[in-house]
Order: structure tokens, then C-alpha cells, then sequence
């Protein structure tokens, strides 16, 4: 066996792959690709709800962090620095499209949203348990747009208020609050949602 | 404390620790304990949504085919030519320097041919991609045979119980090969700063060590 075959047989570590890519190797840059295809489509998808959009900004958000790859010296994780090269790239997608992203903020909006629906509350009324992925993803994909990003941004992809308040462009507080709106009407999609399999 | 102070604090409480007055009222109100698993559970759920869903194909492909236009990929698959970046050297080589892999390759599919069973999927393909490259060849070996390193001879004398007319077409790749090499070197030369063509003699260098090991491959089946 000779050594390119090894190589192209033999799986690249994550560190080998980057190093590799800088080089112009590219197999290097498949592997780097697939290793975060999932993530980086996924956050665009939720953030789109409209595979093309997402496709497209997949590859943009790849095509950035590889031209890219060269001033990558390993400070923070790849992973790390490729989310949120994909973050930005979408965000500034939506900004382009006129798409809010940046949640209205509390003093400017009525209750309406925020409150509580008193239900008729029997403890088996909950959802808890219940929540299987797919009607998730569809309720997300209902959620108003600005209550989306920051939900996606929080509970999806693992980031801290402070980190989406710099992403976004909005305050600390008012990520918190938007997030705390998102989830009560995620809950309320997903009841609804329940009540109508439920009838059938 | 009142349904409505729970609700005020309750964003603290998701994915948190109640204060012992909130567990409390968690303990006595059944509506404000159900909210409160609810939206524990979305929270909580809401982490299976990443990287729930695949990008199709099309994506790598249409990233592939950029990196390779930027420049980005330059190594690893078959060949990357810059064609409009230096006419003047690649009008005088067009595709005198990719025959050597084209014709080792053609050579493994021969092999191939007579082995099917070895013929795997990443072998189909390097077998495929380059035949395009049997492209008009210039004179340009003919001008001139560079002399062969002690490492070319090594290589041939491996090779050496082929038949002589495998041998001599071996031979006349390697001396292509070899001649496409000092070419790019005397150019850099001129100019040690040319950054394609120091890429073009890096390709060349690959693409001779692929043919070297891909004849020498097949003689250990
Ligand atoms: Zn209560």
C-alpha cells in the first residue's frame, strides 16, 4: 500500500485535517466539512425554515471559514470559531433580507405575548414528556422571527445571553426576556399542536 | 407567593434552581409546577434540534468546485490548472504534464481489469477523472531529456521486467515529467517569488510521485 492511500484510507483528526487544509488538501477540507455539515445546516434551517436558504448559507458560511482557514491558529476551538462564523453569516443574511431579528423590545410591546394563558391546570395537562424532535422543529419554525433567533441561539445552540446579546445586537435583558417569550410560545404551538391530535 | 410573583421570576427558575419560596409555591400549585416542567422540558429538548438535519450533496459540491476556482484546493485530487493565469507557460506545456498520470492510471486500469475484485470505489474514481488529460502533447520533452536522479533509476529498475514497451512508455513519462519539472524551476528561478508557479511544480512534483507509486503498486499485486 503506498502512502496516499493510507493517508486517504486512515480517518484525519480534526487538528490533522485543519493543518492539512491550510496546505490546499482536499480531502482536508471534506473532512472539516463533514465533521460540522450537520451543525452549521441545521442552525440555518431553523433560522430559514427554507432548505435552499439554508443550503446557501451552509456553503457560505463554509466557503468563509475556509478561506479563512489560514489565520486559524488554534486559540479557541474549530468548532467554536466555525459556529460562529455560521452565526454571523446567517444573521447577516437576515439583515440583508429585512428579516427582525433582533427582538422588539419589552417597553415597545404589549402583554400580549408575554403572559401566561391561565389553562384549566390538571398536572397531566403537561407537556413534559411528550415533546418528541420533529414537533419541536416544527414549532420552532412557527415561532415569530426575532423570538426565534434568540430561542435557536440560547437552547439549540448552547449560547449565553451575553454572547447573543453581542451576536444580535440587543441587551442582555432583553435576550432574556425574548427567550423566557419563546419558550412560553413554543409551549402554547406545541399544546395546541397536542389538542389537535388529540380531536382526530 | 402568588401564581403571578412566580410568574415574574420564572425566567430564573427554567433550567435553574428554585428559591425555597418558589418551591414552595411549586409544591402547592399545580398550574405553576406544570409551566414550569413544560418549559424545563422544551429547554431541554430544544438541544436535539442541532444538527438534526443533513445539507444535500449539491452543497459540498458547489463549495468543492469554489475552493478549487479560488485556488484553495490545491493538492490531493487529480489536477488543478490555473489555465489563465500563465498563458504563455501553459500554451508551451498544455497537457504534456498530466500524460505521465494519465498513462499510469490507464495502466492501473488494465490491472484493474484483469483483477476486478481489487477494484474499490476510490480506485474507480481516480481511474476516471483524469482521461480527459490524453490532451494534445507539445514537442516539449522532445527538446530536451533532463538526466534521470538517482531515485528515477531506482524507480525503473523496479519496473524493469515490464515489457520493453510498457518500459520505454514509462520512460518517456518520467522524462515528460521530469522536463515539465526543470522547466518550472528554471522559471522560478527568474522570478523565486511566483507563487503559480511554484504551485505548478509542486503539482508536478505529486503528480510524478503518483506515477511512481501507482506503477510500482501494481507490480507488488
Ligand atoms: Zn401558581
Amino acid at each position: 500500500m503506498t502512502d496516499a492511500r493510507k493517508q486517504q484510507g486512515e480517518k484525519l483528526t480534526e487538528a490533522e485535517a485543519i493543518e492539512r487544509a491550510k496546505q490546499g488538501d482536499a480531502a482536508a477540507f471534506k473532512v472539516l466539512y463533514d465533521l460540522h455539515k450537520r451543525r452549521v445546516y441545521s442552525l440555518c434551517l431553523r433560522m430559514t425554515q427554507n432548505t435552499a436558504s439554508a443550503e446557501d448559507l451552509t456553503q457560505e458560511a463554509f466557503l468563509q471559514l475556509f478561506r479563512k482557514i489560514g489565520t486559524f491558529r488554534g486559540e479557541s476551538a474549530f468548532s467554536t470559531w466555525l459556529h460562529r462564523m455560521s452565526v454571523n453569516v446567517v444573521l447577516m443574511q437576515l439583515r440583508k433580507k429585512n428579516l427582525p431579528i433582533v427582538p422588539i423590545d419589552d417597553t415597545l410591546e404589549g402583554d400580549e405575548e408575554g403572559t401566561i394563558k391561565k389553562e384549566p391546570g390538571a398536572p397531566d395537562e403537561r407537556l413534559a414528556g411528550s415533546i418528541d424532535r420533529l414537533r419541536l422543529q416544527r414549532a420552532v419554525d412557527e415561532l415569530p422571527p426575532g423570538y426565534r433567533t434568540i430561542f435557536v441561539l440560547h437552547d439549540v445552540e448552547g449560547y449565553e445571553h451575553n454572547e447573543i446579546a453581542e451576536m444580535v445586537g440587543c441587551s442582555i435583558g432583553n435576550s432574556k426576556s425574548q427567550l423566557h417569550k419563546a419558550r412560553l410560545k413554543l409551549r402554547e404551538l406545541l399544546r395546541v399542536d397536542r389538542a389537535e391530535k388529540a380531536r382526530k | 407567593m402568588t401564581c403571578l410573583e412566580f410568574e415574574r421570576d420564572l425566567p430564573e427558575c427554567v433550567e435553574g434552581q428554585p428559591s425555597p419560596e418558589q418551591q414552595a409555591h411549586l409544591n402547592s400549585c399545580p398550574t405553576c409546577s406544570g409551566l414550569l416542567l413544560d418549559l424545563n422540558s422544551i429547554a431541554s429538548q430544544a438541544k436535539m434540534l442541532s444538527a438534526a438535519e443533513e445539507p444535500s450533496a449539491a452543497v459540498w459540491n458547489a463549495i468543492e468546485e469554489r475552493l478549487r476556482s479560488e485556488g484553495l484546493i490545491r493538492r490531493s485530487e487529480p489536477i488543478y490548472l490555473p489555465v489563465e493565469a500563465k498563458p504563455s507557460f501553459m500554451q508551451r506545456w498544455r497537457a504534456a504534464w498530466l500524460v505521465p498520470v494519465a498513462a499510469a492510471l490507464a495502466v492501473v486500469a488494465v490491472v484493474k481489469l484483469y483483477h476486478p475484485t481489487r477494484l474499490n470505489n476510490d480506485d474507480a474514481k481516480q481511474v476516471q477523472q483524469p482521461i480527459a488529460s490524453t490532451a494534445p502533447v507539445k514537442n516539449a520533452s522532445a527538446k530536451r531529456k533532463p538526466a534521470l536522479s538517482h531515485e528515477d533509476q531506482q524507480w525503473l529498475s523496479t519496473v524493469a521486467a515490464r515489457p520493453p514497451a510498457q518500459l520505454a512508455k514509462f520512460r518517456s513519462d518520467l522524462d515528460q515529467a521530469n522536463a515539465f519539472i526543470e522547466d518550472a524551476q528554471e522559471s522560478l528561478q527568474q522570478d523565486p517569488n511566483d507563487v503559480y508557479m511554484q504551485q505548478m511544480l509542486m503539482n508536478a512534483y505529486e503528480q510524478k510521485q503518483m506515477l511512481y507509486e501507482l506503477v510500482v503498486d501494481d507490480s507488488s499485486h
